[in-house]
């Protein structure tokens, strides 16, 4: 790139929105990265605690989802740590990282408060006199957080696979639920959910290819 | 009669630079290198030309022990950003 190049206007707009686009493309690309290592975190966690569950038939593997955040971190931690080139945060990627993150949040204490309700709801939870059902309502959040991210990215097809990860996940949570007594099975809705999530990360790596 | 087009922006590289800065919350030396496709010299002579100018703040620290540049449009500098962007509409049949 000269510094002293004659441009034209017509250049110069042309030569902005160039800039911005590879810019873009590469940040985003970056938030793909990340969107793909949590899917297959989500995709494996979900089927480990399917297969345990399953085999042994005890409902205490389902503690393993409290190993999804350093399944998820480590890789993230490392990716980042051997980024050659430090890319900076855009709108997009402050969405990305913002929506995911406030998912988490919101998952991990909604379970942590089914978990406490679970055990202690008689002696502590009497008062507020509610049920929680834990899976379908991750299943939702996990759909909106994945159909808004279709929306900053301006993809129609995350968009869509938000909304059948969050309202088809529901309806076949309660169609696997009625299937068998245990409802194991419901699991694997998350197995989908990561498959999504991961997807969602090859996406976005190829829509943003430079 | 045609706005005139600030000269500082009106420069391929510095151009560039401003552009990828508007967009982005602070962007180090080495990505704003990469998306130039400039020399260090190059790019480093034009940025310290838009720091004089009061359009960008450079911030020089280190990221665990390598030096790392880091440069943030100011609010001037996405001023007079937006106005060489307006400024050019005036030159095409928009």
């Amino acid at each position: 790139m000269e510094q002293n190049k004659e441009m034209t206007a017509q250049e110069s707009l042309a030569l902005i929105a160039e800039t911005v686009n590879n810019s873009r493309k590469s940040i985003v690309k970056r938030s793909g990265k990340y969107m793909l290592v949590w899917g297959i975190a989500l995709t494996i966690v979900s089927l480990l605690v399917f297969i345990l569950w399953k085999s042994t038939g005890k409902e205490a593997w389902n503690y393993l989802w409290f190993a999804m955040p350093v399944i998820g971190l480590v890789p993230s931690y490392i990716m980042k740590s051997k980024e050659t080139t430090h890319l900076p945060d855009n709108t997009v990627s402050r969405m990305l990282s913002g929506i995911w993150r406030t998912f988490g949040v919101f998952a991990v204490s909604i379970s942590v408060f089914c978990i406490l309700y679970a055990q202690f709801g008689s002696s502590f939870f009497t008062s507020l006199a509610i049920g929680v059902s834990l899976s379908p309502m991750i299943l939702l959040l996990f759909g909106m957080a994945e159909t808004i991210s279709g929306v900053a990215v301006k993809n129609t097809s995350i968009k869509v696979a938000g909304v059948i990860t969050g309202v088809g996940g529901i309806i076949l949570y309660y169609i696997l639920g009625n299937m068998s007594e245990d409802g194991i099975e419901t699991t694997l809705l998350f197995t989908l959910a990561g498959i999504v999530l991961a997807l969602t990360g090859v996406i976005l790596q190829i829509q943003n290819k430079e | 009669m045609f706005p005139k087009l600030d000269p500082l922006l009106h420069s391929e590289l510095r151009l560039a630079v401003m552009s990828i800065l508007a967009d982005v919350t602070s962007a180090d030396f080495t990505f704003l290198k990469k998306q130039t496709g400039a020399t260090s010299g190059n790019l480093s002579v034009q940025i310290d030309k838009l720091a004089a100018a009061g359009y960008v703040t450079v911030e020089k620290g280190f990221k665990g022990k390598m030096p790392c540049t880091t440069c943030t449009i100011t609010p001037v500098g996405m001023e007079a950003f937006q106005g060489y962007v307006n400024a050019l509409k005036d030159y095409l049949p928009l």
